[in-house]
């Protein structure tokens, strides 16, 4: 399971933003025109604790190359403490997968704010940048 | 030992309002044992406890749950019990716990009983109950440090074989859900794998959904998961999955300081959170 796509292919990102800071962020990077790689599919969630581990394994068994999750700054979740126990979440399931054979570096945790709209851009090019990478190397 | 089960049973069951007391009998192949339920104080003459009482038994004690029962518990046993505690599944003042050492459980096959002790009491951190109001037998030293050598043959692989590895065990998979039936920690109402609306995973049996659920179950045992072995004993094609359930339990300890089923009040490992923890993410 867990595929990689082929090397003539752009990798395939499954993005789970919150509503309330990296959502927000990414609406920023498209009304301020910045390009970011078509590459990210986005799903709005709640809240970055909204994301159940149960969908970050079916997108990989489904052939994700990579999972990404961006909620609010620690401090900032719009519920308080949401993004502190998707943090402690994800240290685990991202051991877990690579236990598995699924490289931890295929899911990524990150922190976007609403008015980071250049960073979402930056996340997402990284993110595929290191994908690409990886899909080379093995 | 033996007696003093059945002597202790015959007391509780004769001058406390006990439901039962859950313990082992001898299975009918003379060899091995199974559980058995003992209502009166008769029927505690048939309790037994030796090297073949391998099931836990603590999963019984959520059906029970509104009634007083006494159980008989190895110290992996306890740590089930510490487990359901912790998680308000069941109420200690319904539980009289009849806590048992030992010196782990032996290998039983089909009418022969091996020298050879069970897999994961070869690995147990844990001789003596951690929670009990009676013990039988004499505490046994502890080995205080734990160790995931079992887990070296899979850290040495490569992502691709590892892959290829769990996808060869996944794939043999029967969605029987017998791993979950009989595990401690699984007592959900309803199993996400049971729920069509939401469906999490679709109820093929197939690479894809048996790899999802085979994940999704281990980790949902995270930072849970008391080692009782149960899962992978009772596994009909015989899945490793104790490597994962292991692997986890190594993560949460380096990651957390936290060791489950020790106590039935520290708030387990996902319920909280420090601020400023540093987790490499
Ligand atoms: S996951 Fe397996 S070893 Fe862990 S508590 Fe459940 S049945 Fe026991
Ligand atoms: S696998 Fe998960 S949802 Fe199912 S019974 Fe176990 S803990 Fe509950
Ligand atoms: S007991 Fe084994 S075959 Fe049955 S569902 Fe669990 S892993 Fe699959």
């Amino acid at each position: 399971m867990s595929q990689k796509s082929p090397l003539s292919q752009e990798p395939r990102i499954v993005g789970f933003l919150c509503n309330w800071c990296s959502y927000a962020g990414a609406d920023m990077a498209g009304t301020s025109r910045i390009c970011y790689p078509a590459s990210i599919r986005i799903i709005r969630v709640p809240c970055s604790g909204r994301v159940d581990p149960i969908l970050v394994a079916k997108a990989f068994a489904m052939g994700a190359d990579g999972v990404l999750i961006s909620g609010c700054h620690p401090g900032d979740c719009h519920y308080v403490q949401g993004n502190y126990f998707t943090r402690r979440r994800f240290a685990v399931l991202r051991s877990l997968l690579d236990f598995l054979g699924i490289e931890k570096e295929r899911l990524r945790l990150e922190w976007v704010s609403a008015t980071e709209g250049q960073r979402f851009a930056q996340v997402v090019a990284d993110f595929r940048d290191q994908l690409l990478q990886l899909r080379g190397a093995g | 030992m033996e007696e003093l089960v059945r002597q202790k049973a015959r007391e509780l069951l004769s001058t406390r309002q006990l439901e039962c007391v859950i313990g082992w009998e001898r299975a009918s192949d003379g060899l091995t044992s199974r559980p058995f339920f003992a209502y009166t104080p008769e029927e505690a003459d048939r309790l037994i406890y030796d090297q073949t009482c391998v099931n836990s038994l603590a999963k019984f004690l959520v059906d029970k749950r509104n009634k007083n029962t006494a159980i008989v518990a190895k110290p992996c046993d306890t740590r089930a019990i510490n487990l359901l505690l912790l998680e308000k599944q069941i109420k200690r003042e319904r539980v009289y716990i009849i806590g048992v050492t030992c010196a782990g459980m032996r290998e039983v096959s089909f009418g022969y009983m091996g020298e050879k002790l069970q897999a994961k009491c070869l690995l147990c951190p844990q001789h003596n109950p951690v929670v009990y109001d009676f013990l039988v037998g004499e505490p046994v030293a502890e080995e205080a440090v734990r160790s995931y050598e079992d887990l070296a043959e899979i850290d040495a692989r490569t992502h691709q074989e590892r892959e290829a590895f769990w996808q060869e065990h996944f794939n043999r998979c029967i969605r029987c859900y017998a791993c979950r039936q009989a595990c401690p920690g699984c007592y959900c109402q309803q199993c996400f794998v049971d729920q069509l609306d939401p469906q999490w995973v679709g109820i093929r049996i197939a690479p894809q959904e048996n790899h999802q659920w085979n994940t999704v179950r281990a980790f949902h045992l995270m930072g849970r998961c008391i080692e009782c072995g149960e899962c992978q004993r009772v596994c009909p094609v015989k899945i490793p999955m104790m490597l994962l359930n292991r692997h986890l339990l190594r993560e949460v300890e380096s990651k957390f300081s936290f060791q489950p089923g020790l106590s039935p009040e520290t708030p387990p490992p996902l319920a909280t959170f420090k601020p400023d923890e540093d987790l490499g993410i």
